[in-house]
């Protein structure tokens, strides 16, 4: 007698509570009010972008993103990009790495320093550039002297640019890394693979994933990076305009449909970027769940 | 091989995790590291693998000092507790790996590794799980794959950290036996923590009971069960119960009751405390004078050959646990809330230096 009393509640829809708990015009009010904020804030404005891209007509859209000043600004921000991002893969495996595999004093203050770029504003991250390799800065006599140029040129962008996406691929990593622990790594060890065997077919495969998806997002931030590009690239046309800074001069100098055609290139780039953060983030939780089910 | 560890000390912070252990191991000895959790045996499992350092000592295999080299060096096969296999890998990969990463001048070919990955699949009988990933397995056959794994490189000690903490009772007894016949087999020395006494008693050639750090007794399963050394020792390999008192003339006396201890015949007005199994206490219906102690029934547990009795002595409210076999139970007719009268009929006194430690 007593087995009927479990049997008859697995005959009840499992997904009765949640109606219960949840009335239909509740969930319909909250998606409704979600789906216009987003219309609004989100939506609104990238169809703004494209339909004013193309305000005067394809031509000028065209000749707005291939004129060379153009061109020089989408391959000085791709050159940054690529130059950014493997970069700061390195650094966050590494300190990702050294945070999660060993024991030291003043770990924390290194999980804190990560997150600095985060904390401070791009602007004053650019002006720290300035003060260090600027003609008056801490270093400007000696590069002078030797004909360095770092303000007012590439390789002050791509630090800058660096400095404001650190922390993207260390914080995607450290917290799976923690959560996976060393075991695996011992393992290997024992069995008689070195650091870099180690490395190389246990840790790196584990952490793939992630690191992708850290490596987008990174990819997405130095793409767009203003702020402490504009304080140290010095807008020279042609040379040291990323896109963002090239989109800002279209529009000072009220050449809307430009800007605006540049805008929506970048525009697609993102959505592109989404796109890809997608499908990892799918084929992530599926490998996961194949691995740990 | 045989693995000789010399007076090994190691801290964590402040907190003393070995303290001056000092232990050798025979070629070809199955040896249980046995304690509660924070009593030492999986740092010591560790230090012995190169996985964590010793602040002090030093550890031989065979006659060799292997203190300073490194776990990659050390040719050990260590199994994790939660068996720590590579994720990302299929069973066929797991195993492989530790031929494969080999370097190049000393690695086997495709072909030999191949072989011996089904030889040892074949052993563990997981042969048609080669292409499965670990999170398509059971525990059980998790922890046999971990097994495979370390003996692919031939290891001549073999480290085992709780290696049936994470099954149920029925896989862990299945397991514990083949891995004895598998130690038997492969003539290699293996040693493995557990916390489970039973599991100790059962599989091992060679006790190490710790505790807080240091060793408290080394002894065969026999040794340790039997004539434990230190109170720890005692309590921790089985039930028991505890009879306190003043120990005079070979006499434990407490109240009116009068417990005859023949080997402490010269001790003269001592306290001690007396140490009896559940099955060494005798219980009869008449009192037997101050030899016997009064105890009422709380509890009978009657499945098995074996009845076990819960008592609660009389005037001291004391806990006590006997076994008898059934017949004798049937023959006494027992029954819960009853008064009775129990006899030690071997007791292990304990005095209270043994209690310092």
């Amino acid at each position: 007698m007593g087995g009927n009393i479990p049997l008859g509640f697995t005959d009840t829809p499992l997904g009765s509570s949640r109606e219960a708990a949840d009335p239909k015009w509740v969930q319909w009010l909250l998606i409704s009010i979600a789906l216009t904020f987003l219309g609004l804030f989100l939506i609104l404005p990238l169809v703004t972008v494209f339909v004013q891209a193309f305000e005067k007509g394809i031509a000028v859209y065209l000749e707005a993103i291939t004129n060379p000043e153009a061109l020089s600004a989408i391959k000085l921000t791709i050159l940054v990009a690529m130059i950014a991002v493997p970069l700061n893969a390195l650094f966050g495996i590494m300190a990702a790495w050294a945070i999660t595999k060993f024991q030291f004093k003043g770990k924390n203050l290194l999980i804190t320093l990560i997150d600095l770029p985060f904390a401070v504003s791009p602007v004053i991250a650019g002006l720290i550039f300035v003060l260090l390799f600027g003609s008056q800065g801490l270093f400007g006599k000696w590069l002078f002297a030797n004909d360095i140029k770092i303000i007012f040129a590439v390789p002050g962008i791509v630090l800058a640019t660096i400095f404001v996406t650190l922390p993207f691929i260390a914080r995607e990593l450290i917290p799976l890394m923690q959560a996976q622990g060393t075991s695996e790594e011992e393992a290997s060890i024992t069995l008689g693979a070195g650091g870099w065997k180690t490395f190389w077919y246990v840790t790196l495969p584990n952490i793939k994933w992630a690191l992708l998806y850290g490596m987008i997002l990174c990819n997405a931030r130095a793409i767009g990076e203003f702020g402490a590009v504009s304080v140290v690239s010095g807008h020279i046309r042609g040379l040291t305009n990323t896109m963002p800074l090239h989109i800002e001069i279209l529009y000072g100098e009220y050449q809307f449909a430009a800007a605006f055609a540049v805008a929506s290139l970048m525009s697609l780039m993102a959505i592109f970027t989404l796109i890809i953060k997608s499908i990892l983030e799918w084929h992530g939780k599926r490998q996961m769940s194949i691995e740990n089910h | 091989m045989s693995i000789v560890i010399n007076s090994v000390s190691k801290a964590f912070g402040t907190f003393q995790a070995l303290e001056d252990i000092n232990l050798e191991i025979n070629t070809g000895e199955l040896v249980a590291l046995l304690g509660p959790s924070g009593s030492g045996k999986t740092s010591l499992l560790r230090i012995i693998a190169g996985l964590e350092s010793a602040d002090q000592g030093s550890i031989f295999f065979d006659s060799e000092n292997i203190t300073g080299i490194t776990a990659k060096e050390r040719k050990v096969g260590f199994v994790f507790q939660h068996y720590a296999l590579f994720r990302h890998m299929t069973v066929f990969d797991n195993i492989a790996y530790g031929l494969k990463v080999r370097p190049r001048k000393v690695r086997p070919g495709k072909k030999d590794i191949q072989n011996k990955v089904h030889e040892l699949l074949e052993l563990v009988k997981l042969k048609d799980l080669s292409n499965r990933y670990p999170a398509q397995l059971s525990g059980g056959q998790r922890q046999r794959v971990a097994l495979a794994r370390a003996l692919a490189v031939e290891p001549k000690v073999l480290l085992l950290d709780e290696p049936f903490g994470a099954l149920d009772a029925k896989v862990r007894k299945e397991l514990r036996r083949w891995l004895r016949r598998l130690h038997d087999e492969f003539q290699i020395s293996s040693i493995f923590v557990t916390h489970d006494q039973e599991e100790a008693l059962d599989v091992a050639d060679k006790i190490v009971v710790m505790n807080q750090g240091k060793i408290e007794q080394i002894g065969t399963p026999e040794e340790v069960y039997e004539n434990p050394q230190t109170p720890f020792v005692y309590d921790f390999l089985g039930s028991v119960n505890l009879f306190k008192g003043r120990l005079n003339n070979g006499k434990l006396t407490q109240g009116n009751v009068n417990l005859e201890i023949p080997d402490w015949a010269g001790s003269d007005n001592m306290e001690a405390v007396g140490y009896a199994r559940p099955h060494d206490i005798s219980i009869c219906r008449e009192s037997a004078g101050e030899g016997t102690v009064p105890a009422i029934i709380s509890h009978i547990h009657l499945v098995g050959p074996i009845v076990q009795i819960e008592l609660v002595r009389k005037g001291t409210n004391e806990y006590l646990e006997a076994e008898i076999p059934k017949e004798k139970y049937r023959k006494l007719g027992l029954n819960v809330g009853e008064e009775v009268f129990i006899k030690p009929k071997q007791l292990k006194i304990f005095t209270p230096e043994d209690f310092i430690i």
